[in-house]
């Protein structure tokens, strides 16, 4: 008799091309915090789609409470007690809280809906879990924090009993994040279990019983946390030593290529501005980083910079001249180059071939138009040497539709034509997304490369560990603002989460309305 | 010497021959076949169970309607308005762009063309460019509202399609030198207005023995080219086509999205315009004051779809269509030629589909190579 | 006074196929489907109820239950704009085919279709089928006197069919249905956030189904409704009245009541335009002919104008207009 809840015994599942699952077992106990540890795309998240009645397994079987069963949606895994708090919240934002809980599993009399019934559940449960939540205010109202809290308590509602939580730390501050853990751990002592998937190890020695690890599709094994290291835990996830810190040449401070001079820009989400009255200077030979939660007006400023956004007020200076108002074309002939967070939407047309994507910003050149023509010779040359130059992997060459190329090697196509041109100052936001740790390196490797050659680099992070590791300088952002700047070297990633929480503000980053008379 | 060139060019044959279910253009096509034959089965379907005696005479017209030069005269004739608007559907399609008022655009456009034509008496290609600036300002209005308010370009259309429409009836009324006096509710034959603009014949209304025939088509096909050339060798087709595929990437990449929107719709509604002048300025038809859409901008539709807007498969698309209309005129009056309205609009449904279509047939072919490799290796 | 009264009296007619086709497509697209194809359900609604209609005409049944014989009329528009929606509904949803175009392509069968079937019906050339005299309530019902009606009668009775009630109620179960059935809960959440409604078991797929379903019934009734206010019959076209619901619902910000204001201005605008010359305190633009066109114009310039303004505020359903792929998430 075996006191597992859930038992995933050697699953396989096949998506075209890739095998995301290969012969995985997972077993979870009842009552324990354990751990699903891996790198992107190494399959936590197909593997839970799997329990979660999302994806069907081509082979395997799944066991709960020692009863074999077969999920074919989230319906069924629901009435077997399985809850998930989704990556991306999976909430209506024009819904009340409460309709997002209920929906689903509406309490109904001849179909309509028992709100009243279900807010005064609502609140029991809030109350027995110490879980606020305001049932009638509209999800894009609430915080991230509470939209995460809206998620759980879906699951509560539904009286799941085993809750799989995937990368649920991603958006939270350090301070929710350690509120996260104590809240798991509550539920680990009322008997739940839990799954938690993750990739950031801290977090896993912090919490977890038990770990499985997971790399390309296979199981690497399952350990008993307390008896392990997070170095041996990590060399489990790469299948490698991996070298955290990134090595840079000696080289002094430059001219001033960057000076954003009071800078303001309205939100599109939110009635306030998103960034508020930032003002910061970047020097050739210089990485510096923008670090902070995500929403805290980070990717606003950087479209800002670019051009994708309006300045409501302030100015950005660009080796000495104002380029608060130029067109994106004209900045990007100026020498500003930019890789974007989201490589789908803004980074790559993806029914284009790859040589069409690497001339993206370029294509008005002389070496690759002449009077309005295209110079498609030219080009192909062109797209060849960055091919070669910057090792991306495609199936046909130069003529390879984008959509079909891999992340990281999308996102190395996108490096390529970004550093190519030589740029006096490199933005690059989130430059890591989603990527493997052999990306990350590379792509690391390669921002280092622009600033040795004396040129600059603008970082804007959401990953601690690149914070921590790549730039020379940190500045902190929270609620629009800049509150710190900090040297990687002297500081902590808890001093590092006080700031990024409004928690500390360095007296020199005094708050903008007490400017104001 | 010359048996290694025999075999190269074997080699090259036949590796067109294993290449051609692969590309992009073989599936397009096969595609459009598809749905075609669907459209046809459905229709003689349709009059199988309308009339059943007369369904097979029926379906027979309408595949092999055209029987005389003339009537091939007339088929010519019918295709350049709508390779016009078909033009001009494709093009915004390839901006990423639905232009269903190209209606609209065609209206405008007839009326510049005749009203230059029979009030300042401009010559037939002035009026045409003429036809071009009507037919580009009402592909504008939707175009600017869509880059600056983010309305939707098909709602936009289908408002300026019947806006446009009553705009011209009003002031076709308050014209009365441009009507025809007996009637009153149409405008007047263009030869007794001004003969210098009607579209000349340059002899070929005695070759094909039709009054139908003249230049028109001709002019169409030459904007199918340029369009083709514009869309495929310039950047600034790479940049329209960029905003289509990926309007935030390309505002990314420095090219104005919001003027490449106005761009195309321009572009656009002016290719429409010719048509609806390479129509009226045939000297034939006469516009009629009424309160209904003309129908030759939404031929454009299909006319796009069947070419996977590509111009130079539009054009066989716009002479496939025509075909079928003229042969439709001869199935009155034991059926309605609204027949081959109804086939068409099947045609454009599984067009919808050619998406599918496509899937389907690469995975056929798939199988089949697979097949192939197998038996090969099996040898 | 009569002006005014028979003016509100073809308004209100006049609303009743644009506010129930409006809601329609707000099904549609609250359910995640942009439903273009308004214009071609009407047609089909109308055309399939009026062959019915000309059918029964002289029945005894209609005789006995004029009333009752127009309600099966309405049941069977319904249910024949709701086949048709299905066509567009499979191929955008299980088809995932470009919604748009489908539309399109329904829009233009239905007219063509219309005329060749009635065609071969009615014999050639007889496009137009007739209403049948018993399908308009007389006042005289109501013990109103013909000639002597009184400024209120003018306005709801003059012109009056079983519809206009039928619409009042249509539209009371539309609100219930969509803000306080589960139905109506889980309908909504697919056009905004489809992946959400997945993950806590809602099938998007039969929601969507479901929401273009009521969208052709409701199309299909309206269809109906404008036939009947159209006064003498259906002749294979609605006249744009599909296009204008569209621009209808967004004028009402996919919300019931605000369409039901939408749908009143539009109806009012239109039956200005008709009426313009009979319209003693109107411009009657004595200078230019032709000047019923400029208020047939001012619906459309009016909804443009308008969407200039709101369309930046405006709300439609997030994930309205995308189909929604199982595998990507």
């Amino acid at each position: 008799m075996s006191d597992y809840v859930v038992e995933m015994l050697h699953i396989t599942k096949d998506f075209p091309g890739v095998k995301a699952n290969d012969d995985i077992t997972l077993q979870l106990k009842k009552g324990e915090i354990h751990a699903l540890l891996g790198e992107n795309g190494a399959g936590k998240s197909t593997l839970m789609s799997v329990l979660f009645g999302l994806y069907q397994p081509d082979g395997g079987h799944i066991k709960i409470r020692a009863k074999e069963v077969k999920i074919n949606n989230p319906n069924d895994a629901n009435a077997l007690g399985i809850g998930m708090v989704h990556q991306h919240f999976k909430l209506v934002e024009v819904f009340t809280v409460l309709d997002n809980i209920i929906l689903g599993a509406e309490p109904a009399k001849a179909g309509f809906i028992q709100r009243s019934d279900a807010k005064k559940r609502l609140e029991k449960i809030s109350k027995q879990y110490g879980l606020r939540v305001e049932p009638d205010a509209l999800i894009e109202d609430i915080s991230v924090g509470m939209q995460q809290r809206v998620e759980i308590l879906k699951m509560l509602y539904r009286e799941n009993e085993i809750l799989i939580f995937d990368e649920p730390t991603a958006v939270l501050t350090p301070q929710e994040i350690e509120e996260l853990m104590v809240i798991m751990r509550n539920f680990a002592k009322e008997g739940k279990s839990i799954l938690f998937i993750t990739h950031k190890l801290n977090e896993i020695m912090a919490v977890a019983d038990r770990c499985t690890v997971l790399r390309k599709g296979c199981l690497v094994g399952t350990v008993e946390v307390k008896n392990i290291t997070k170095e041996q835990l990590s060399k489990m996830m790469v299948g490698r030593d991996i070298n955290f810190t990134v090595k840079k040449k000696q080289i002094g401070k430059g001219n001033k290529i960057l000076e954003v001079k009071h800078l303001t820009i309205a939100s599109r989400l939110h009635k306030n501005n998103a960034v508020k009255d930032v003002s910061f200077d970047v020097y050739g030979g210089e990485i510096v980083c923008i670090a902070g939660i995500d929403g805290n007006g980070q990717t606003e400023l950087g479209y800002g910079i670019i051009g994708l956004e309006k300045a409501a007020s302030g100015d950005i200076v660009f080796k000495g001249k104002t380029i608060t108002k130029s067109a994106i074309k004209k900045r990007e002939t100026e020498g500003l180059s930019h890789i974007p967070e989201d490589r789908h939407k803004y980074g790559l047309i993806l029914d284009y071939s790859l040589e069409e994507n690497l001339v993206l910003a370029r294509y008005r050149q002389k070496d690759f138009q002449k009077g309005g023509f295209i110079r498609f010779k030219n080009i192909r040359t062109y797209a060849k040497k960055l091919i070669e130059n910057y090792d991306i992997r495609c199936g046909q060459g130069a003529v390879t539709k984008v959509r079909s190329m891999s992340g990281g090697n999308q996102q190395k196509a996108i490096v390529a034509r970004e550093i190519d041109k030589q740029p006096d100052l490199l933005l690059a936001v989130q430059p890591t997304r989603g990527l493997d740790v052999g990306a990350i390196e590379y792509i690391h490797e390669r921002l280092v490369e622009v600033r040795d050659s004396g040129r600059a680099v603008l970082l804007i992070s959401l990953e601690l560990d690149e914070v921590m590791n790549v730039p020379d300088r940190i500045l902190v952002m929270y609620e629009g603002e800049i509150v710190a700047e900090l040297t990687p070297e002297q500081t902590t990633v808890e001093e590092m989460g006080l700031y990024m929480s409004g928690v500390k503000r360095q007296p020199r980053f005094r708050k903008a309305t007490e400017g104001l008379r | 010497m010359k048996k290694s060139n025999t075999n190269i060019l074997k080699n090259k044959v036949s590796a067109f021959f294993v290449k051609l279910p692969e590309s992009h253009a073989f599936r397009s096509i096969m595609a459009s076949v598809i749905s075609i034959v669907i459209g046809l089965v459905f229709g003689f379907f349709l009059l199988l169970i309308l009339k059943p005696d007369r369904a097979g005479w029926g379906i027979y017209r309408i595949l092999f309607g055209i029987t005389d030069i003339r009537r091939f005269a007339r088929m010519l004739y019918f295709a350049a308005p709508i390779l016009m608007t078909g033009l001009a559907v494709g093009v915004a399609f390839k901006t990423g762009l639905f232009n269903i008022g190209a209606s609209g655009q065609y209206t405008l456009g007839s009326f510049f063309a005749l009203y230059t034509a029979m009030i300042w008496q401009w010559p037939w290609y002035l009026a045409i460019l003429a036809a071009m600036a009507g037919g580009a300002i009402w592909g504008a209005l939707p175009g600017l509202f869509k880059a600056f308010f983010n309305v939707h370009e098909v709602i936009s259309s289908i408002m300026f399609n019947w806006i446009g429409m009553y705009l011209v009836n009003l002031l076709s009324i308050n014209t009365p030198a441009m009507l025809d006096r007996l009637v009153g509710n149409r405008t007047m034959i263009l030869v007794n207005a001004n003969p210098s603009a009607v579209i000349p014949k340059w002899g070929l209304d005695v070759a094909f023995q039709s009054n139908f025939m003249n230049i028109a088509i001709f002019l169409a096909i030459i904007y199918a080219v340029i369009m083709y050339i514009v869309l495929n060798r310039t950047t600034f087709g790479y940049e329209l086509k960029a905003c289509g595929f990926n309007r935030h990437a390309s505002q990314n990449a420095g090219i104005n999205a919001k003027r490449n929107i106005i761009v195309a719709m321009v572009i656009s509604g002016a290719l429409a315009g010719v048509g609806g002048g390479l129509y009226y300025l045939s000297g034939i038809g006469q516009y009629l004051v009424e309160r209904s859409l003309l129908m030759a901008g939404f031929n454009g539709i299909p006319v796009a779809l069947l070419g996977a807007s590509n111009p130079i498969g539009i054009i066989f698309s716009a002479l496939f269509i025509s075909y079928l209309q003229v042969g439709g005129d001869s199935l009155q009056p034991v059926f309605a030629k609204e027949t081959i309205d109804v086939i068409i609009s099947v045609i454009i449904y599984m067009s919808a589909l050619s998406l599918i279509v496509k899937t389907v047939i690469a995975s056929i072919l798939k199988r089949g190579s697979i097949k192939k490799h197998a038996k090969e290796e099996k040898q | 006074m009569n002006v005014l009264g028979d003016i509100l009296s073809l308004t209100i007619i006049f609303t009743v196929p644009l506010l129930l086709v409006a809601l329609g497509g707000m099904f549609s697209e609250r359910s995640g489907v942009v439903n273009i194809a308004l214009e071609g359900i009407m047609v089909i609604g109308a055309l399939v109820s009026f062959l019915y209609m000309s059918k029964i005409r002289d029945s005894a049944f209609a005789a006995a239950t004029p009333v009752l014989a127009t309600l099966t009329g309405v049941a069977v528009a319904a249910v024949a704009g709701m086949v048709f929606a299905l066509l567009l509904a499979f191929a955008s949803i299980h088809l995932k085919a470009d919604q748009t175009i489908g539309g399109t392509a329904l829009n233009m069968f239905a007219p063509a279709f219309a005329i060749l079937l009635t065609w071969t019906i009615q014999g050639q050339g007889q496009t137009a089928i007739y209403t049948p005299p018993w399908a308009r309530i007389s006042p005289t019902v109501f013990g109103a006197d013909l000639q002597n009606l009184n400024f209120f009668q003018r306005v709801f009775l003059k012109e009056f069919f079983i519809t206009t009630p039928l619409a009042i109620f249509i539209l009371i179960l539309v609100i219930i249905v969509l803000y306080k059935t589960k139905f109506g809960l889980r309908l909504r959440s697919c056009g905004e956030h489809p992946q959400a409604a997945d993950s806590v078991g809602v099938n998007v797929y039969f929601m969507r189904y479901a929401g273009v379903g009521i969208s052709g019934l409701l199309g299909g009734i309206g269809g109906f409704a404008y036939a009947l206010a159209a006064g003498a019959g259906f002749s294979a076209t609605v006249s744009g009245y599909g296009f204008l619901a569209l621009a209808v619902m967004i004028f009402g910000n996919w919300k019931p009541l605000r369409i039901v204001g939408a749908a009143s201005l539009f109806a009012f605008f239109k039956v200005i335009s008709a009426m313009a010359t009979a319209i003693p305190f109107l411009p009657s633009f004595q200078k230019i002919s032709g000047g019923e066109y400029i208020y047939l114009m001012v619906p459309y310039v009016v909804t443009m104008i308008v969407l200039a303004f709101t369309s930046k505020r405006s709300r439609a359903p997030k994930a309205s207009g995308i189909p929604y792929d199982k595998g990507a998430r």
